[in-house]
């Protein structure tokens, strides 16, 4: 995981939206647009690569399909992969991709839906999928969610690869993707029979802490998590401060791996802020308790922020982008809240960059 | 040669080239000699469902869809079927 500092010299946030990508560039109360760039594409995530400054995007469209683009000139220009796609001999095909993340060397990882994860060692030219995952034999009990089945969270610390799908659960790789354990224990899946099955729990966003890369958090369908242990056992730590255990969208901060912070919804049937209001709710104690951080949000607010849509930079500023358009920012603790920009599309994505 | 139109977002991905001339036997063998052929075919090389194809103002898929023969004269012209107003599912 590779994370820059951005705030000295104003934030960059590509900002993925339903009808386009957008950049925003600035900081404190001045911040200015450009875009749309890739028009008609639905861009679930993206990101400035932080090794070579090119921008990807993973691109969806309900008459294209789904695939990728990347700039290397910021977004004057873009092109688009050439090969991306499920074999035939799987039966599957590629519904959607959601997330694209640096791996080792030059190499890219991509989630996308069905389930699936691809690597690229060619910059996003082409992406091969990951036999381990798209063969894994838990398969048949992974379901898709609301938002389809997504592979969404990708992290990659100390030769180790995590992944976690809507609604298959969160894996571990040891051995550069070649086998993926599922991990999982004691993470709630309560609309299964089981309530605790070995796969099947519908994980809304997993994150590694850059610096204590043993502690993974995830805001799950069924409450907000943490583990210490690269995730063989998992603490549920709703409910000491948080309205709501459900919600999507989760960021930490780089170097205090205690301080997470979640946006709740009301419930899972009612995908809004949660009370009403749009709360940014942080821990500084590793989950044992939470507080409202909303200095600045409206108070009577029916919004969502979705899973991709919530970020956070090398200085710990952090970003989130509403489905009504908006983007806020603040310094690190989430303490003032300034909106950056509104009246954009429904945003799918925030990412912060290097500008 | 037969030509093709492509709408505004399969431009772009063409470079911005909307009108193509091509020798094409059929509507098949036009389509997938245009640069935008993985965003027209799926990964098993089917046709995507939202996508119609006219042929001289027919809609070909009331004939014989990628099998329909074209004369040097033919017009094809790709549009995105009309799906508007569903939400995007990216919870």
């Amino acid at each position: 995981m590779l994370l820059l500092a951005s705030r000295a010299m104003g934030a960059l946030l590509p900002v993925g939206t339903r009808k386009g990508l957008f950049l925003v560039r600035g900081e404190g109360n001045s911040w200015d647009v450009e875009g749309p760039l890739l028009p008609g594409w639905a861009v679930y995530h993206a990101m400035v690569d932080p090794r070579d400054g090119t921008l990807h995007a993973a691109t969806n469209n309900p008459f294209y399909g789904a695939t990728t683009h990347r700039s290397t000139d910021g977004g004057k220009n873009w092109e688009r992969s050439e090969d991306i796609g499920l074999p035939e001999e799987s039966g599957l095909k590629l519904n959607a991709t959601w997330h694209i993340e640096p791996g080792a060397d030059s190499e890219l990882w991509l989630g996308g839906d069905p389930g699936v994860l691809f690597r690229s060692g060619d910059g996003g030219t082409t992406w091969e999928v990951n036999r381990g995952l798209l063969e894994h034999p838990t398969r048949e009990r992974w379901q898709p969610g609301a938002g389809g089945m997504c592979t969404h969270s990708i992290q990659l610390v100390n030769g180790t690869i995590y992944v976690a799908i809507s609604a298959a659960g969160a894996f571990r790789s040891e051995d550069g993707g070649e086998t993926w354990t599922p991990i999982n224990k004691n993470v709630a899946a309560e609309f299964m029979p089981d309530p605790y099955p070995e796969v099947g729990q519908c994980v809304h966003k997993l994150l590694a802490h850059p610096k204590r890369p043993e502690r993974l958090w995830q805001q799950n369908h069924c409450g907000v998590y943490r583990s210490d242990d690269r995730g063989e056992n998992w603490e549920r730590l709703d409910g000491n401060g948080l309205p709501t255990s459900f919600g999507f969208p989760l960021a930490l901060d780089p170097d205090d791996p205690d301080v997470a912070y979640v946006i709740p919804e009301q419930s899972q049937e009612h995908h809004f802020s949660a009370e009403g209001r749009l709360g940014v709710y942080r821990t500084s104690d590793g989950g044992t308790s939470w507080e409202l951080v909303s200095d600045g949000l409206p108070e009577r607010a029916w919004v969502a922020v979705l899973r991709e849509g919530f970020a956070y930079d090398g200085d710990g500023n952090i970003y989130f982008g509403t489905q009504n358009g908006s983007v806020w920012t603040a310094p690190r603790g989430g303490s003032e809240w300034t909106e950056a920009v509104r009246d954009l599309p429904p945003i799918l994505s925030v990412e912060a960059a290097a500008p | 040669v037969a030509v093709v139109l492509l709408p505004a977002v399969l431009a772009a991905e063409a470079g911005g080239q909307k009108r193509f001339e091509l020798d094409a036997a059929t509507v098949g063998d036009a389509l997938r000699q245009l640069p935008v052929r993985n965003l027209l075919f799926d990964e098993s090389g089917e046709l995507r469902r939202l996508i119609n194809v006219f042929v001289d103002g027919t809609d070909a898929r009331g004939g014989r869809l990628l099998e329909e023969p074209l004369s040097a004269e033919s017009e094809v012209r790709v549009v995105g079927a009309v799906a508007g107003g569903s939400a995007c599912a990216a919870a």
